[in-house]
């Protein structure tokens, strides 16, 4: 999957919107500690994020596509090796599950985002890749260089992106649910250095961020939302909050809009739709059936991994709810991708317990079934992503096209961009018309 | 019980494995120096390029030598027609931004040949379109009359 899925990364040109402007600066940065240093005081505030551009465009000797895609790829590589880390395969069962897992997991509208969006690194991979090694250091053996580790897993995080915040989350919630890897002393560290974050990010910092969000079936820009519902908490946030956690449960609504309730409204329906819905829906079903027999029998698993199951499910849990606080301000899929990533791991158990409690041929159909639909449905999602990167790949080659006019007047960034643009116009890409007219229909689309 | 668990686990295996060979075959054939058929397409001429929004392509060709102001062949099912220059293909097609952009790249419109793509567009009855083709009206022209 990852080397598909890095193939198409490779035929996808690299973004002109949000991501030249990047590139070109890194052109002219100075060095990579002055591109980190350049984001303090800034709105964003992600100097990890801005020296890793500049770092890569310098080690990229003229090859900028091939450097920021390499490294795109390799993130994606750790994050989906990390992912499998994080399941507990060790028979027919755990195989089983763990591939209909993998298939939620990338299947995801929340993970698209990790792989559609560039500009020019992927800002939210490495939040999902970190969350990942924090649980894993949280279930490991502990000793030093696990609290080292912890507290530079969370450090790059915040540096990079505010979900950063999630390890913190990630460590706590492993830690309540018993889990030794990190220290106590370590976890103090950790949270000090949040403390510290927090403060400093809210307070000295800027903090603008109203963006373009999804309201019941509309989309609405900055500015509607401050006339509608006014600036501070809301009817909005109230809504953005909770779309944030359905969209992970049930797929919708996308980024914010229902795009279900719009597309009935307009009397048609696609497929891809329904497919979305009704793969995360049964998921999520066989997700609450596993809690809940876990919450009245106090296990959940008949093979006694009672610590595994209760930290994934406390984690799961503790990163839906803050990742959904965190978008509070605007809905987007791929915020909540470390959520998604853990309800994936958690379908895992879900799966597992469900097959190992199969007892009678009635039940055991049911289950045959129900599985058989939720894992067909995901795996046309997982098509679905390479479906979303090929129509994307059109879409960024013809901005390219318009670059021509839009060169900058500074010799060295003109030169930067005229290459830029004559390599993404020389890297084939698919023409929809050559797609089969249904695939719009039953793939996952841009939204 | 080993029977019961093993058909419910082949239900949510089977598929996921066909995604994975899905992944498998592109990856594979990417590999192996091959476009994995996922990710065929296919040439397009100038005129094709225009009319099916294809920014992009029509840039490349151009600055690659084609002519932006002959006819070429058009596969059936792209437009009505099996051949037409490229300005001619993106009137018919709607495409009021590859007007511009083939404008930009070198097309060039006589008076004759101005008007003939004001009535398609007029014809067409798309605004953007017609708006986008008496931006480049000749200076010659003083009023277009189409008549049926």
């Amino acid at each position: 999957m990852a080397g598909s899925l890095g193939y198409g990364l490779l035929r996808v040109p690299l973004q002109v919107q949000d991501s030249l402007p990047k590139i070109v600066e890194a052109g002219r940065s100075p060095g990579v500690w002055a591109s980190f240093t350049s984001e303090i005081g800034t709105t964003d505030f992600r100097p990890l994020w801005m020296a890793e551009t500049k770092l890569l465009f310098d080690l990229s000797r003229g090859h900028v596509h091939v450097a920021y895609k390499a490294f795109h790829i390799a993130l994606l590589m750790a994050a989906l090796g990390l992912f499998v880390a994080a399941l507990r395969i060790e028979t027919g069962v755990d195989l089983a599950a763990s591939l209909f897992a993998l298939s939620v997991f990338v299947g995801s509208n929340t993970f698209v985002g990790l792989v559609k969006e560039a500009t020019p690194v992927n800002v939210y991979l490495p939040i999902v890749g970190l969350v990942l090694l924090a649980m894993h250091l949280s279930r490991g053996r502990g000793g030093v260089w696990s609290d080292v580790a912890a507290v530079l897993t969370f450090v790059a995080a915040c540096l990079t992106l505010e979900s950063g915040v999630l390890v913190w989350v990630a460590l706590m919630a492993g830690r309540l649910a018993g889990r030794r890897g990190v220290s106590d002393r370590a976890l103090v560290s950790v949270t000090i250095v949040m403390v510290v974050y927090l403060v400093g990010r809210l307070t000295l910092l800027p903090l603008d961020t109203q963006n373009a969000s999804g309201y019941l079936t509309e989309r609405l820009e900055p500015e509607q939302i401050r006339e509608r519902f006014g600036a501070g908490l809301s009817r909005f946030t109230i809504y953005t909050v909770f779309a944030s956690i359905s969209s992970v449960l049930f797929s919708e609504p996308r980024d914010g809009t229902f795009v279900i309730l719009r597309a009935w409204q307009h009397g048609d329906i696609p497929p891809r739709m329904w497919i979305n819905i009704v793969s995360a829906t049964l998921t999520t079903v066989l997700i609450a059936v596993t809690a809940w027999r876990w919450l009245r029998e106090g296990s959940a698993d008949a093979d006694g991994d009672r610590t595994a199951i209760r930290g994934d499910f406390l984690i799961f849990g503790a990163l839906l709810a803050a990742s959904a606080v965190s978008s509070f301000a605007y809905a987007k899929d791929v915020i909540m991708s470390t959520a998604g990533a853990c309800y994936a791991i958690v379908a895992f158990w879900a799966v597992r317990d469900h097959l190992i409690r199969t007892r009678r041929v009635g039940p055991a159909m049911v289950t045959a079934v129900v599985l058989l639909v939720a894992s067909s449905l995901w795996a046309v999602r997982v098509v679905g992503v390479h479906h979303v990167l090929r129509t994307q790949a059109f879409a960024f080659h013809n901005d390219w096209a318009g670059m021509r006019n839009y060169l900058p007047d500074d010799p060295a960034a003109h030169r930067l961009v005229s290459t830029l643009r004559a390599d993404a116009l020389s890297r084939p890409v698919v023409n929809p018309w050559f797609m089969p007219r249904w695939a719009d229909r039953v793939f996952d689309i841009d939204y | 019980m080993a029977r019961l668990t093993t058909l419910p686990a082949v239900c949510a295996a089977i598929p996921p494995l066909a995604a994975v060979a899905f992944c498998g075959a592109v990856f594979g054939a990417a590999l192996f120096g091959y476009t994995p058929t996922f990710w065929q397409g296919g040439a397009l001429t100038l005129a094709e390029a225009a009319a099916l929004r294809d920014q992009a392509e029509v840039a490349r060709l151009i600055e690659a030598g084609a002519d932006p102001n002959i006819e070429y062949a058009l596969r059936p099912d792209v437009l009505a027609v099996s051949r037409a220059t490229p300005l001619e293909a993106a009137v018919l097609a709607r495409r009021p931004e590859i007007v511009q952009l083939l404008m930009h790249e070198g097309a060039a419109v006589d008076e004759r040949g101005w008007h003939r793509l004001h009535c398609i567009a007029a014809d067409i009855g798309e605004d953007d379109v017609i708006e986008a083709i008496d931006a480049y009206r000749p200076s010659t022209v003083a009023v277009a009359s189409c008549t049926r």
